[in-house]
């Protein structure tokens, strides 16, 4: 073997076992049915959102989901407030998009006004439309005293561990039965059941709530990304409602934030009551302070400066939530009384652009930009399932009779080519996984367009081998100038398609854009697997008295 | 070795006027078609348009007239509404409105509640909703003439880097003239123009191409026995005879793999599929009978001499 040879094909093995690897989440979760997904998501929502994260991203025809197109309506702002406006708009949507808890929201900016909204797997349209469209409300809060959080997260942890005490007897025996059947069929039986000791263990322990916080000074408590998911479960539980007075309430921060190479959310307790709102804003902007670190200066008008004093001037030495929407964005501690204008200061670890998203969001507190809905587009959950399984069925079918075609007409050498053809489709689906580009119907179609598009290398190269036998050369050396001639036919036929495939992807909306993907990855994977994969094959003999063509 | 035809001696060029009356007949339509959708008269589907569609079905036997009657006596009598029998589930509907109020959710809203207070004991569950602005419509068009105007300038470009100008321009004619075939007959179908059907438009342009470079670089290799026997046509046709094989297979395995996503890939790609396979199939005749006489006619009307 030659030695181009030899290392084209340590890279094909290698392109394989890639391939298996990037599959793997997308086989898992395929596998998974809808009883076991709903399992999962209940003990392990982490573990499933990871493999729907790291599996082939399915596009909102075949998830089901909403598409939504905003425009920000400038003409009743004046030329200096419509400057930012998309900008400010943009924040308020991502901020409200991130509380209604949609795994791998898009929120866009298109063009000069125009915000596009994808949510993947929504079903409650209505309320989210109604979300989107809302007015923002900034408001200022106070928080609860350290004391008090005290007691009441004590409280908290007694009734969940009480809960869980009353709970565990009756549902004991059904766990075990549960435990032996999953060990038998599920794949992620070792997980699952390694989750649910250790929730019973969390049990267990008398402080199943505050064992998921990490106290981090006295305003607000760190809680871990992953962690987020059992937290807002245990948020669901009125139990944990009747032990936090009434005019308090549990709030999440707006974003993450990586604390000792671990992301975290703050969770902060808080007052309801609302004790300025958003409106008596002027304005706010980024700025530095004499030490070159980051800070946001607001102004207030007269009304709001003459509240704003009674407020800070009661509450000194307190931190004061900035609330937008009710995510928490920000709890300064107030250092003197602030009348019309005052300083935020971000503290000597920040960046210049936390402070610029801070004062952004001031902004859109003071100064709403009004959104209309132009465009909307919504899939039915049942509609997208429909089309994942026809789609499938097409692909099944559609690629089976190609490869059966090629079989019975070229023979040994067809299967050969079929061979490349299915290493094709493996090294697609994974170059999707692996980019995290969207499958849609139109990009089923696409592959098995391209599959269809794949063999006809082959049959270029087969049919020029066919003549070059009758013209009585010898079967290497018609295999050889087989390829040879046939190579430059094949990078032209593929070039066009390749260049028509860019366009598409360059101006086509969502599901075009999935055909586009998987037309041109196809394309130029086959350039490989048709061309280069089946001469390797035909390499492996050295002299053919026959060949089987 | 197994072949669907054997060698064959069948006078393509020969049928060559037939085939450009043909040809010219197909390339008419679609350029009737073209002015027709840049008039904006064509069947244009609400991507470009503008409009609402809602998708969905009842619990209970419904019939169109009924669905009319409820929406006409609500202020929407323009609906366009049909039933859809590709899909086994029963009573299933498309409703269709080519105007929105400027905000679009409004409308399918309505019509949504319409139907509700019109069949209370039946239940519509809708399956999707696509409600485009004609502010968006007009964006869309915009972009479609410009993704073909690319699209169709970087084909050029490419045919132009690799032929000589005679089978340059040749096959751009092919290109041209297969995607204002398939353009044309889609209108004739009286199909709706969405974005996918410009998406296949644009596939088949590149696709098409194959056949045409597959002929090409026959002619060209046959052209060393031309320059002996000094006959052109004969050249074209026996070139055209020789790979007649490869043709029908290349086309051939697409074509089935197209053929299944149109038979069973369901309702929203059925035209896009349909659009393919006529590509597919006017691609292939045009490399034999558009691209292929063309350079002959060009070397009859001004012969070149093959060097």
């Amino acid at each position: 073997m030659k030695r181009s040879q030899l290392w084209l094909t340590l890279i094909t093995v290698f392109l394989i076992i890639a391939s298996v690897w990037y599959l793997y989440p997308s086989l898992s979760l395929w596998s998974l049915s809808d009883t076991e997904k709903a399992l999962l998501k209940e003990k392990d929502p982490s573990k499933l959102l990871s493999l729907e994260q790291k599996g082939i991203k399915l596009g909102l025809d075949l998830k089901g989901g909403m598409h939504v197109v905003l425009q920000v309506d400038k003409t009743k702002l004046k030329p200096e407030e419509s400057k930012d406006a998309v900008e400010r708009a943009l924040e308020i949507i991502r901020n409200r998009i991130d509380q209604f808890g949609v795994a791998e929201p898009l929120i866009q900016k298109q063009g000069e006004d125009r915000i596009i909204v994808e949510l993947p797997g929504l079903q409650d349209v209505e309320r989210a439309q109604n979300l989107i469209g809302q007015t923002a409300q900034l408001e200022f809060r106070l928080l609860e005293t350290p004391e008090n959080t005290k007691t009441i997260l004590t409280k908290i942890d007694e009734a969940l561990a009480q809960k869980t005490k009353e709970v565990k007897p009756s549902k004991e025996k059904e766990k075990e039965k549960e435990k032996e059947k999953q060990i038998a069929k599920d794949l992620f039986s070792k997980e699952v059941i390694d989750t649910t000791v250790q929730e019973e263990e969390a049990g267990v322990t008398d402080k199943p709530f505050t064992s998921l916080l990490e106290p981090s000074g006295s305003d607000f408590f760190l809680v871990a990304l992953e962690d987020k998911p059992k937290i807002d479960q245990y948020l669901k539980d009125p139990k944990i409602w009747e032990q936090i007075p009434e005019d308090d309430t549990l709030a999440w921060a707006t974003g993450a934030e990586p604390y000792k190479g671990v992301d975290y959310q703050k969770l902060y307790l808080l007052k309801k009551k609302a004790e300025l709102s958003g409106k008596y804003l002027t304005d706010a902007r980024e700025d530095f302070d004499q030490y070159r670190r980051p800070e946001v200066r607001f102004t207030m008008t007269k009304e709001g400066g003459r509240r704003f004093a009674q407020l800070t001037g009661a509450n000194i030495d307190k931190p004061l939530g900035i609330v937008l929407d009710g995510r928490v964005e920000s709890a300064p501690i107030i250092r003197a009384k602030i009348r019309e204008s005052g300083v935020i200061e971000m503290g000597s670890g920040a960046t210049i652009e936390s402070a610029r998203d801070l004062a952004v969001v001031l902004r859109a507190g003071a100064l709403p930009a009004p959104v209309k809905i132009i465009e909307n587009r919504v899939v039915g959950p049942s509609l997208g399932q429909d089309s994942i399984n026809k789609g499938v069925k097409a692909a099944i079918i559609g690629i089976g009779a190609v490869l059966l075609l090629m079989g019975i007409y070229y023979k040994l050498s067809g299967i050969i080519a079929d061979f490349a053809m299915i290493l094709n489709l493996i090294y697609l689906l994974a170059a999707l996984a692996g980019l995290h580009a969207t499958l849609t119907l139109p990009g089923i179609a696409g592959i098995i367009l391209t599959m269809g598009m794949s063999v006809d290398s082959n049959v270029l190269v087969f049919e020029r081998i066919r003549e070059e036998m009758r013209t009585g050369k010898t079967i290497r050396a018609s295999i050889d100038a087989g390829y040879k001639r046939a190579l430059l036919t094949i990078i032209d036929s593929h070039v066009t398609t390749l260049i028509t495939a860019a366009v598409l992807f360059q101006f086509g909306t969502g599901p075009i854009k999935g055909f586009a993907v998987t037309l041109s990855l196809g394309v130029i994977i086959s350039l490989f697997t048709a061309v280069v994969v089946t001469r390797l094959i035909f390499n492996v003999r050295k002299n053919y008295q026959t060949l089987s063509i | 070795m197994m072949q669907i035809l054997k060698k064959t001696n069948i006078n393509f060029v020969g049928m060559r006027y037939y085939a450009f009356l043909f040809s010219g007949i197909l390339v008419t339509l679609g350029i009737i078609a073209f002015v027709f959708i840049f008039m904006g008269r064509a069947n244009l589907g609400i991507d470009f348009a503008g409009g609402t569609m809602i998708q969905g079905s009842f619990e209970k036997p419904m019939r169109i007239g009924q669905i009319r009657d409820a929406l006409g006596r609500n202020g929407y009598g323009d609906a366009e509404i049909t039933e859809l029998k590709a899909r086994e589930i029963p009573y299933f509907f498309m409703i269709r409105l080519k105007s929105t109020a400027e905000t679009g959710s409004k409308v399918s809203n309505e019509v949504l509640d319409v139907l509700k207070k019109e069949f209370p004991d039946n239940n519509f569950r809708k399956d999707s909703v696509d409600e485009v602005g004609p502010a968006v419509g007009k964006i869309l068009q915009q972009q479609a003439r410009l993704a073909v105007l690319i699209a169709l300038a970087g084909i050029l470009v490419y045919i132009w880097i690799r032929f000589d100008f005679r089978f340059g321009v040749a096959a751009t004619i092919a290109t041209f003239h297969d995607v204002l075939a398939v353009l044309g007959i889609m209108f004739i179908l009286h199909k709706e123009i969405t974005l996918l059907i410009v998406t296949a438009l644009l596939t088949l342009a590149g696709y098409s191409l194959t056949d045409t470079v597959v002929v090409y670089d026959r002619i060209r290799e046959n052209l060393k026995v031309f320059r002996k026997k000094g006959d052109f046509a004969g050249t074209v046709n026996a070139s055209i005879n020789e790979i007649l094989n490869r043709t029908l297979m290349t086309g051939g395995t697409t074509l089935l793999a197209v053929l299944s996503v149109f038979i069973f890939a369901g309702e929203v790609v059925h035209d896009f599929a349909l659009a393919l396979i006529l590509g597919i199939l006017v691609g292939t005749y045009s490399s034999w009978f558009v691209a292929a006489p063309i350079v002959l006619e060009w070397e009859k009307w001004s012969p070149k001499r093959f060097k």
